[in-house]
């Protein structure tokens, strides 16, 4: 059965001769583990795509299917624990918050679920992103590269089926950047995620299973990407 | 664009939801200070006039020489500089967020090379443009209010300032509007524009706008559920915002406590009374030789709105303790029933008191009482033989000049019980209220029907009620301004600090936070700023209301005691915390209501 599926998704902005079609009619299904890469221009509609399966934006119509839960039907409230318990999100700029230390931003969306953490779990990722010794630093303390593993971490903790992420590569270097995607499909394999990543990058489109390209708001299935 | 500075303007249009905050500061501080002095001077030329009237070859010199001249400018003094001092923290605490909101913008102002010099002049002109529109509105505000003030002064408190010009327009209240705006800006952008100085370049090309230079504590997540403990951080961490905004909200409460001590000054300064007379008559010899029919009379007499008497008696031997056979000298003195329910009404009575008890043939009376005094609410006295028991203790002792006992036992009676005991039923005063029309050929008249054994005063022109109500006004009026002030203080700064960090909060939304969390998250830091704010201004508010009453008050009137003022301290906490939910009100709702990729988007 399919994780995740976007069924005839459109978006307006603005309206009459100004109006902006940012997605036109999208529809497309990713299954349960897949690691899905979406490119193309800027200003092409990815990012809006994006917002839209992550619930963070309303479309004008048309449906998003998470788990088989259809996630606008919800009321604000659901849909925030929702995507607190089901969806984790990487930002290109991190995101973290400034106040936090790495343990505590990791640990930030089972806080505010007023849960414990599964402190197994959590050892469990410090070692996988290497961030052990780390955990108390605050985020000015630590490098881009560090700072993104700490949100992969944040996005990893609640168990999410699925990740959204937004460039997470676009402030780091070759190396870094090497190292996170690497992480992000260890996750993908060892807890059966399903990542949906938007990249500039070739090369790391290259490592998805299935490529998505999105043009003027239309999007087309490249499947594995190849030169 | 001429030069880099054309920006100011060009930026002002676009950011003037952000700026209006500030504006409005500005606005206030302005209004104020043209409205003190331009009260201060209307005051002072109404005192000139009425000095010229008395002498005619005066000069201006001798007018500013003038006692009343110098209390009001020095008053003026005064507010002003805390006035300077409030509109100093507000406007510094309003101009330092909107400087901290837009770190990455002096980054990248940095990056594509405006010097740290360029910048400062940046926010000090940017500082200066808001004048050149917010000065303006203040000055014709405070001229306006100035206007509305002096009609209510004329029109409503009439005597003494029934002469007020009612569109006055003064010169140096203008000018002193106009000088502390520009002043109080400068100040206050001076600390923001080295700050913004400071943003190094490189802010303006990473990703977490906030990162704090400097690593500092840590939250402590496990006292408070992660929203609160945020909130909380969030009011502690930026040391300096805490220290303006607990600045500010101490400010206002010292001022509001300070002044709560001005007015009981002027209620000792000129007590006012329900039962105080216009037209007395006592008996020449202090005996009780005025006839009571005589109250009927005159009472009956055209301008007599009301009419009570006294009978007195002194040195009555009585005895305190029956078992220890304690004996004392008393003096008693009987009230009508007006006059036993206007001491309640006048709240000169000490909590306990039951004046209903007295009223009547009773066997309860009133004592004089001062802090020596050992009476107490309950305590018998027995008067040729009847027991009498006291219902209710006076604050002080009316009858002596200083307010104190000395001593001495006097106790009050109504009239009914007062024959009962001493069979005396003439007055030795009569105490009568006039209608306001009430002509000087009437007060002869009554005059002329009493003998000479009586004395009559017409006390009509010894009312204090025009200049009481005036003082009052003016206090009361300043005290609203300063408690608008401050929660106009609060609701920006709680605004402008949820705005500064817009993004992150954009962030914690997207990663999981619902709506309820973010408000209780404003609400948490809300609530810290007003708690460190209520304990300073309510420390040092108390510690200085005390002193001011010591100086002012009990060093004059020796049975004055200074008590904590626990119904204004309750408002205080009342009216902040009424504040915290206005302020936080509107930001919580606009955090809720936007999208959450606008605010993740927004610079």
């Amino acid at each position: 059965m399919d994780l995740l599926e976007v069924k005839n998704l459109c978006k307006t902005y603005g309206s009459g001769e100004a109006a902006v079609h940012a997605l036109k009619k999208v529809s497309f299904s990713v299954p349960r583990g897949e690691y899905v890469a979406i490119i193309g221009e800027s200003g092409s509609g990815k990012s809006t795509l994006l917002n839209m399966i992550g619930a963070l934006d309303t479309p004008a119509s048309g449906k998003v299917v998470i788990g088989g839960t259809d996630i606008f039907a919800m009321n604000d409230r659901k849909l925030t624990i929702f995507r607190r318990r089901n969806i984790g999100f990487i930002f290109q700029a991190f995101n973290l918050v400034p106040e936090l230390t790495v343990e505590q931003n990791i640990i930030f969306p089972v806080l505010l679920d007023y849960q414990k953490p599964d402190k197994k779990y959590l050892e469990e990722l410090l070692t996988v992103l290497n961030l052990q010794e780390r955990r108390n630093h605050l985020p000015s303390q630590l490098s881009g590269g560090q700072q993104q593993r700490v949100a992969i971490g944040r996005a990893l903790i609640t168990h999410p089926s699925l990740i959204l992420a937004d460039e997470p590569t676009g402030n780091l270097d070759t190396r870094n950047s090497s190292e996170v995607i690497a992480l992000l499909k260890e996750a993908s394999k060892k807890y059966e995620q399903t990542i949906i990543m938007i990249t500039h990058s070739r090369s790391i489109a290259q490592t998805a299973d299935r490529v998505l390209q999105v043009s003027d708001g239309v999007l087309t299935d490249l499947g594995r990407y190849r030169e | 664009m001429k030069s880099y500075l054309s920006l100011i303007p060009l930026s002002a249009k676009v950011r003037k939801r952000q700026n209006r905050m500030t504006l409005l500061c500005i606005i206030f501080a302005v209004f104020l200070v043209t409205s003190i002095f331009s009260m201060a001077d209307i005051g002072v030329q109404i005192e000139r006039t009425r000095l010229l009237e008395k002498h005619e070859n005066l000069t201006y010199q001798d007018m500013l020489s003038s006692t009343m001249a110098q209390t009001l400018f020095l008053t003026a003094m005064v507010l002003f500089i805390l006035v300077l001092i409030a509109g100093v923290l507000m406007i510094s605490s309003t101009i330092n967020t909107n400087v901290v909101q837009r770190t990455k913008f002096f980054g990248m102002m940095r990056c594509i090379g405006m010097s740290k010099e360029q910048i400062i002049r940046f926010v000090r002109l940017e500082a200066l443009n808001w004048c050149k529109t917010a000065i303006p509105l203040g000055v014709i505000l405070g001229i306006v209010f100035t206007w509305g003030l002096c009609a209510a002064l004329r029109f409503l408190v009439g005597e003494e300032f029934s002469g007020i010009p009612l569109f006055g327009i003064s010169i140096i209240g203008i000018i002193s509007g106009v000088v502390v705006g520009i002043t109080t800006v400068l100040l206050a952008a001076s600390s923001p524009a080295k700050r913004a100085a400071k943003v190094s370049p490189v802010t303006a090309v990473t990703g977490n706008l906030e990162n704090p230079q400097k690593p500092h504590h840590t939250i402590n997540t496990h006292i408070f559920k992660i929203e609160t403990a945020l909130g909380i951080h969030h009011a502690i961490s930026a040391k300096k915002n805490l220290m303006l905004m607990t600045g500010s909200f101490a400010l206002s409460i010292i001022l509001f406590l300070s002044f709560l001590v001005l007015i009981d000054f002027v209620n000792y300064l000129m007590p006012q009374s329900s039962s105080t007379a216009d037209i007395s008559i006592s008996s020449s010899d202090n005996s009780n030789s005025i006839d009571n029919e005589l109250l009927d009379t005159i009472n009956s007499m055209p301008g007599i709105k009301r009419i009570f008497g006294r009978r007195s008696i002194l040195d009555v031997p009585a005895t305190m303790d029956k078992n220890k056979g304690t004996s004392c000298m008393i003096d008693m003195i009987s009230y009508d029933e007006f006059e036993l329910k206007c001491l309640s009404k006048d709240e000169i009575l000490k909590k306990g008191s039951d004046i209903s008890k007295v009223s009547g043939n009773s066997s309860y009376i009133i004592a004089t009482w001062d802090k020596d005094s050992t009476l107490k609410i309950g305590d018998r006295i027995w008067i040729k033989n009847e027991e009498l028991e006291i219902a209710g203790l006076l604050k002080y002792d009316p009858f002596s000049n200083d307010g104190l006992t000395n001593g001495k036992i006097t106790l009050i009676t109504s009239g009914e019980t007062f024959i009962r005991l001493t069979g005396i039923t003439d007055y030795s005063l009569l105490m009568a209220q006039t209608a306001d029309d009430i002509t000087d050929e009437e007060i002869t008249a009554i005059s002329s029907i009493l003998d000479k054994n009586c004395i009559f005063q017409d006390k009509r022109d010894e009312r204090t009620t025009g200049t009481y109500t005036a003082f009052v006004l003016c206090v009361y009026g300043f005290l609203a301004v300063v408690t608008l002030v401050a929660a106009l203080n609060i609701i920006n700064n709680i605004s402008m600090s949820v705005y500064a960090r817009i993004k992150q909060y954009g962030a914690m939304r997207a990663v999981g936070m619902d709506g309820h969390q973010i408000t209780k998250m404003i609400v948490a830091e809300a609530f810290t700023y007003a708690a460190t704010g209520c304990t300073v201004g309510c420390t040092i508010g108390l510690l200085i209301s005390k002193w001011l009453y010591h100086i002012l008050i009990a060093s004059h009137f020796s049975y004055a005691v200074w008590n904590v003022p626990a119904v204004p301290l309750l408002g205080i906490l009342l009216f902040v915390l009424a504040t915290i939910i206005v302020a936080v009100y509107a930001p919580s709702k606009r955090m809720r209501s936007m999208e959450i990729t606008e605010i993740i988007n927004e610079l």
